[in-house]
């Protein structure tokens, strides 16, 4: 019998919990990182206040506070080819498991990380700029942070998997997948400010729906403008991970076989 | 819980290919070529050629040659990362490439150096980390991590951080990572590579528990010794090609063929007689030292006597070692080998 | 200064095809234009040349403080810390030709920007005080240099100081108005951010780039000169203790 998907996947999370303990402790998560992603949705805020816009601060505070959690999501792209600096990355292929769930495991710390750091922003930073929840409310932007954390982390695994095999491009593709979701998916201008075909491919990416769905509930419009986007959202994530797979088995392990660019020691 | 030793391996079943032939690895006319990016030009560099070799059930086999002489790369053709240009690959049966996962599942892999483990993680978690790679369950898996973990030696340090550990330690672990899948086949690629020589010496006697245990082996290595100490037979491989396959007691025997005479105060005179001697292969001769290689007994029986003859009294003998017949069979070249 | 010249050229070179520079010209563009949406999406066309100085200063920070995190032990991985001690060579000047080196190569980030608010919404920003920009530019990239050189040396001093290493980019930006002028902040935050170069370039640079005259160019440049200049002195001194340490302990860390 094969490994199953769910079993490489909670195995791979002995490595999320091991990286994020040698990345960060309790205080320089809090002080370092938590305190740099609140100045970043500071700094876009801030410049909301200059516009003398009506709705523009809190347009702004709430689209980059979600925002938070992409970028560290998008660190699975690092630890994902960090397989490859350790020396592992040959190790996995010649194992009957399939790596690709292995990674979906392995940097599941930063999801999580996200969740926190924009549930911190949402909650602690957005009420200083009108964006406020009732009590009621708290689950369902729970649930729709989450859902964009893991939603962004699938776009991630695909890109991971994408530049594997050059690593030294993972750095610069997170952050352009990044800063082109911040762009284009709704965090500072809504979708429609950007030409018709910006707008049509950002639909792809899961941010754009739970983005959507975030304002709604924030606007307290009905429950269908909040509920719609999260269909697309659910989807869209499960094609980012169903791309990843696919890419990684037919793509990358099979012509690295092929062309003999797995190493095993040197 | 699976229980180690040889009584498993006895209700293992025949290969899928009828039985007929019952060796663990099978390898026919095993090709491979890289395109040279380096060069400009589409050149093309030959990794392996023409290798046939078969390992049977049980075996421990040495790979020998110097770097570069292509073990690795059929290390990674028979752990189904690296697909053969030409000829194929059986690993009990199955094709490596054609039933490469069904071949994953019965192999397990250690190569040497410092690479290949998680250092973040400890050694217990490693363990479990490759073991559910390779399809354990829970309590399969503790047990199993628990008692390599005993085997190798790193019980008692199953807690602590794989960054921590000495380069030995590291090893250690990475043999009880190769084995936690409880693999038929075990191939260990320069496995003591970096290792101290204390940390080499336990290296054989697990490999000679592997053995015990029925597992088949196959380890590459440029060291003469270790495949002296550990091998069954020993295959040497020299440029992408296989030279000869021996057992390691035959080649020994084929080193005892050979023997060497070496004497003092001889003249060129006298080295020309040697060299005219039935059975003499070699002479040289350099200013008054005189070094003869024989083949066969009798020769150097003669060499002697001729040399007592002319009143050359500092003489001595001696066999060649495995080194050195790996030597005259892959060329005098030198550096490369060690 | 031909140590100085052949550190910069040196890591001129190694920069050009460094990952870090790329990844500064890949983001640098979409900066922009996250910056430019916001601005014309409230129709406040006046801030194109906020848009255009921010990501030349994050991008330029953004080199500096990357080569300064790596510097120290990447000189000595290959041998070069012990080869320059050995010499009558300062340190200090290397350390800062190279930081320089990405700084200045960072400028180009601007005439990205540039570029993007041109090509990409047809904004082509005029620069009226092309000497007050240019002399400001440079001034920029030196301070830059001398400060990361703070950077440089405390890592190795104190390792812990990684973790403040985050809070040296947004953080930094915010109080520095490197995107909202500091005349914007609430007042008592304001003589945290005039401490430090990077809000006097950026107020030069918007300056530079507004039809208004400068006022007091060169006493506002001068200022950024010593700033920069500051941060070197520190720099040294803090180098002078890695040295120390590495002669005394013969390694850079602690344990």
């Amino acid at each position: 019998m094969y490994p199953s998907p769910f079993h490489l996947v909670r195995y791979g999370v002995l490595n999320a919990v091991a990286d994020f303990k040698a990345t960060y402790t309790w205080r320089s998560w809090s002080f370092g990182w938590l305190g740099r992603m609140l100045a970043q949705v500071l700094f876009f805020t801030g410049l909301g206040g200059m516009l003398d816009h009506p709705g523009a601060v809190r347009y702004l505070a709430l689209g980059n506070a979600l925002m938070t959690c992409v970028v560290d999501t998008m660190a699975v792209v690092a630890t994902t080819s960090g397989e490859r600096r350790a020396g592992t990355l040959s190790l996995l292929v010649a194992s009957p498991a399939d790596p690709m769930w292995v990674f979906a495991g392995r940097s599941l710390h930063w999801p999580v990380s996200g969740f926190a750091t924009a549930s911190v922003a949402l909650f602690g930073l957005g009420p200083f700029f009108g964006v406020t929840w009732a009590a009621a409310q708290v689950p369902l932007v729970l649930l729709l942070i989450a859902l964009t954390a893991l939603g962004t982390y699938c776009v991630g695994l695909f890109l991971a998997v994408l530049v594997i095999n050059v690593p030294r491009l993972r750095n610069v593709v997170s952050n352009c997948a990044y800063l082109a979701m911040m762009g284009f998916c709704g965090v500072q201008v809504p979708v429609d400010f950007w030409p018709r075909a910006v707008g049509a491919v950002v639909q792809a990416v899961p941010l754009t729906h739970t983005l959507r769905a975030l304002r709604a509930v924030s606007d307290n419009r009905p429950a269908a403008e909040v509920f719609g986007p999260v269909v697309p959202a659910v989807l869209t994530a499960g094609c980012w991970l169903l791309a990843a797979v696919v890419i990684f088995r037919w793509l990358v392990a099979v012509p690295a076989r092929g062309a003999g660019t797995l190493d095993l020691s040197y | 819980m699976e229980k180690y030793g040889p009584t498993r391996r006895g209700a293992t079943k025949r290969p899928a290919d009828g039985g007929a032939r019952a060796d663990a690895i099978v390898v026919e006319d095993l090709g491979r070529t890289f395109v040279d990016r380096r060069g400009r030009g589409a050149g093309e560099v030959t990794a392996l050629s023409g290798i046939s070799l078969r390992v049977a059930p049980g075996e421990v086999h040495g790979l020998l040659g110097p770097n570069g002489a292509g073990k690795t790369t059929l290390c990674k053709i028979l752990t189904t990362t690296l697909e053969p240009t030409t000829g194929s690959a059986r690993v009990l049966g199955l094709d490596v490439t054609r039933q490469s996962r069904a071949v994953r599942r019965s192999i397990g892999l250690v190569f040497g150096g410092d690479r290949g483990l998680y250092g973040r993680l400890s050694a217990r978690e490693n363990l479990w980390f490759w073991g559910a790679m390779y399809g354990l369950r829970r309590s399969e898996l503790r047990a199993r991590a628990e008692l390599l973990l005993e085997r190798v030696g790193l019980a008692d340090r199953a807690d602590a951080r794989v960054d921590t550990f000495s380069r030995g330690m590291k090893q250690r672990l990475h043999l009880a990572r190769g084995l936690v899948g409880d693999p038929r086949v075990v191939i260990l690629d320069e496995p003591t590579m970096g290792m101290d020589p204390v940390a080499a010496l336990d290296f054989r006697a697990l490999v000679a528990e592997l053995r015990e245990e029925g597992r088949t082996v196959l380890l590459t290595t440029h060291d003469m010794a270790e495949a002296a100490a550990v091998c069954d037979r020993v295959s040497l491989i020299d440029r992408g090609r296989l030279l000869m396959t021996e057992d390691t007691d035959a080649v020994g025997r084929l080193l005892s063929r050979y023997e060497r005479v070496v004497a003092h105060g001889v003249s060129a005179g006298l080295a020309d007689r040697v060299g005219a001697l039935a059975g003499v292969v070699a002479v040289r001769h350099e200013a008054d030292r005189l070094e003869a290689e024989t083949e066969l007994p009798s020769a150097t029986a003669s060499v002697l006597a001729v040399l007592a003859g002319e009143g050359v009294h500092r003489v001595s003998t001696a066999r060649p070692d495995l080194a050195e017949v790996y030597l005259h069979l892959v060329g005098r070249r030198g550096m490369a080998v060690t | 200064m031909s140590l100085f010249m052949a550190a910069l050229r040196f890591q001129l070179r190694l920069a050009a095809h460094s990952p870090g520079t790329l990844q500064v010209w890949a983001t640098a563009p979409l900066f922009t234009a996250v910056f430019l949406s916001i601005a014309e999406h409230a129709d406040r066309t006046d801030l194109t040349s906020f848009a255009v100085v921010a990501p030349t200063l994050m991008g330029q920070w953004a080199l500096a403080l990357g080569i300064a995190g790596e510097l120290i032990a990447e000189e000595r991985s290959q041998g070069t810390l012990e080869a320059v001690i050995a010499t009558p060579g300062r340190l200090s000047v290397i350390v800062v030709g190279r930081i320089l080196a990405v700084s200045l190569l960072g400028v180009t980030t601007m005439a990205e920007a540039w570029l993007v608010a041109g090509v990409g919404f047809g904004r082509w920003i005029a620069v009226p005080h092309p000497v007050v920009l240019a002399a400001a530019l440079l001034a920029n990239a030196a301070a830059m240099a001398g400060t990361a050189s703070i950077m440089a040396s405390l890592f190795v001093l104190m390792p812990s100081a990684r973790i403040v290493q985050n809070t040296l980019t947004y953080p930094l930006y915010l109080l520095c108005g490197v995107l909202v002028p500091l005349s914007q902040l609430p007042a008592w935050v304001r003589p945290l951010g005039r401490v430090v170069f990077l809000s006097w370039s950026a107020d030069l640079f918007r300056a530079a780039l507004d039809e208004a005259a400068v006022s007091r160019p060169a006493g506002r440049i001068a200022v950024v000169a010593l700033l920069g200049l500051s941060g070197y002195l520190i720099g040294a001194l803090l180098l002078a203790r890695v040295l120390r340490r590495v002669r005394r302990l013969g390694t850079l860390t602690h344990t």
